[in-house]
C-alpha cells in the first residue's frame, strides 16, 4: 500500500473524512499512478467472472430500507445464450409479432448467438450507475 | 463442475436467520425416480416442438455448470433471504 492511500485510510479511521470522500480521493490517487516503466510488459487485466447486480433502496416500503444484490457467474449468461439458440423459428415469429403490437421493433430472427457472444464478451467494460434520491442501482463485472 | 451445495439463508421480521442447506448430489440421488420421469417429459415436449434433443441436454449441461457461483441476496427491511450456490 502506498503512503498517500494510507494517509486517506488513517484520515477516513480518524473521521476527518467521509468514506465518499475517501472513495473518491483513492479513485484519484489511482488515476495519477505513473504508467509501468518502459521495458515492462503491461500486467493483463484479469477477464471478469460474475455480473453483479446491485440495487440499494432507502424508501422504507415496510420496516427500512431494501437492498438486492445478485451475482451471476459470466458463463451462465453464455450457457443462457447457447440455450436460446433452441427456441423454434416459429416461437420466435409470434415473440417478434406480440413485440412489435408492444411497439418495440426487435427482430429476434435476426439475434444470432454469435452476437450475444460478442455481447458477453464486451460486458466487462460495462458499468451502469443510476443515482436516484432513494435509490441507487449499480450495474458492474467483477 | 455442477454445484454441490444450495445454501438458503433466509431471515425472519423477528430478526431470526433460519439456514437450509441443500447438498445437490445426495437430493438429485433421492429424487432420480422423479428426475426420469422428467426427463422423459422433456424428450417428449423435444420431439413436440422439433427441438434438437441433443442441443437442449447440451445446454442444460452447460447451465448446471455454470451455476456455482451464482448468489442472490434480497433484502426489505427486516426480512432477507439470501441463495448461494457453490
Amino acid at each position: 500500500m502506498n503512503e498517500q492511500r494510507r494517509q486517506v485510510l488513517q484520515m477516513l479511521a480518524e473521521g476527518k473524512i467521509t468514506a465518499d470522500e475517501a472513495e473518491r480521493l483513492i479513485d484519484a490517487l489511482e488515476r495519477e499512478q505513473p504508467a509501468s516503466p518502459p521495458g515492462t510488459a503491461p500486467r493483463a487485466k484479469p477477464r471478469p467472472k460474475y455480473l453483479r447486480v446491485v440495487m440499494n433502496s432507502e424508501e422504507h416500503t415496510g420496516d427500512g430500507p431494501s437492498r438486492v444484490n445478485v451475482r451471476v457467474p459470466l458463463q451462465l449468461l453464455r450457457a443462457g445464450v447457447r440455450l436460446t439458440s433452441l427456441v423454434p423459428p416459429q416461437a420466435l415469429a409470434r415473440v417478434n409479432v406480440k413485440l412489435h403490437e408492444s411497439g418495440v421493433p426487435i427482430d429476434l430472427t435476426q439475434l444470432k448467438p454469435e452476437h450475444i457472444e460478442d455481447l458477453i464478451e464486451h460486458l466487462d467494460d460495462l458499468t451502469v450507475d443510476l443515482d436516484d434520491p432513494s435509490a441507487k442501482v449499480q450495474v458492474f463485472c467483477e | 463442475m455442477i454445484p454441490q451445495l444450495v445454501t438458503v439463508r433466509h431471515r425472519r421480521p423477528d430478526g431470526r436467520w433460519r439456514r437450509l442447506y441443500v447438498p445437490v448430489l445426495p437430493v438429485v440421488l433421492v429424487l432420480s425416480p422423479l428426475l426420469l420421469l422428467v426427463v422423459l417429459g422433456v424428450l417428449v415436449a423435444c420431439l413436440a416442438f422439433r427441438i434438437s434433443l441433443l442441443g437442449a441436454l447440451r445446454g442444460t449441461g452447460h447451465l448446471l455448470w455454470a451455476l456455482p457461483g451464482a448468489r442472490f441476496e434480497i433484502e426489505d427491511g427486516r426480512t432477507a433471504v439470501l441463495v448461494s450456490v457453490r
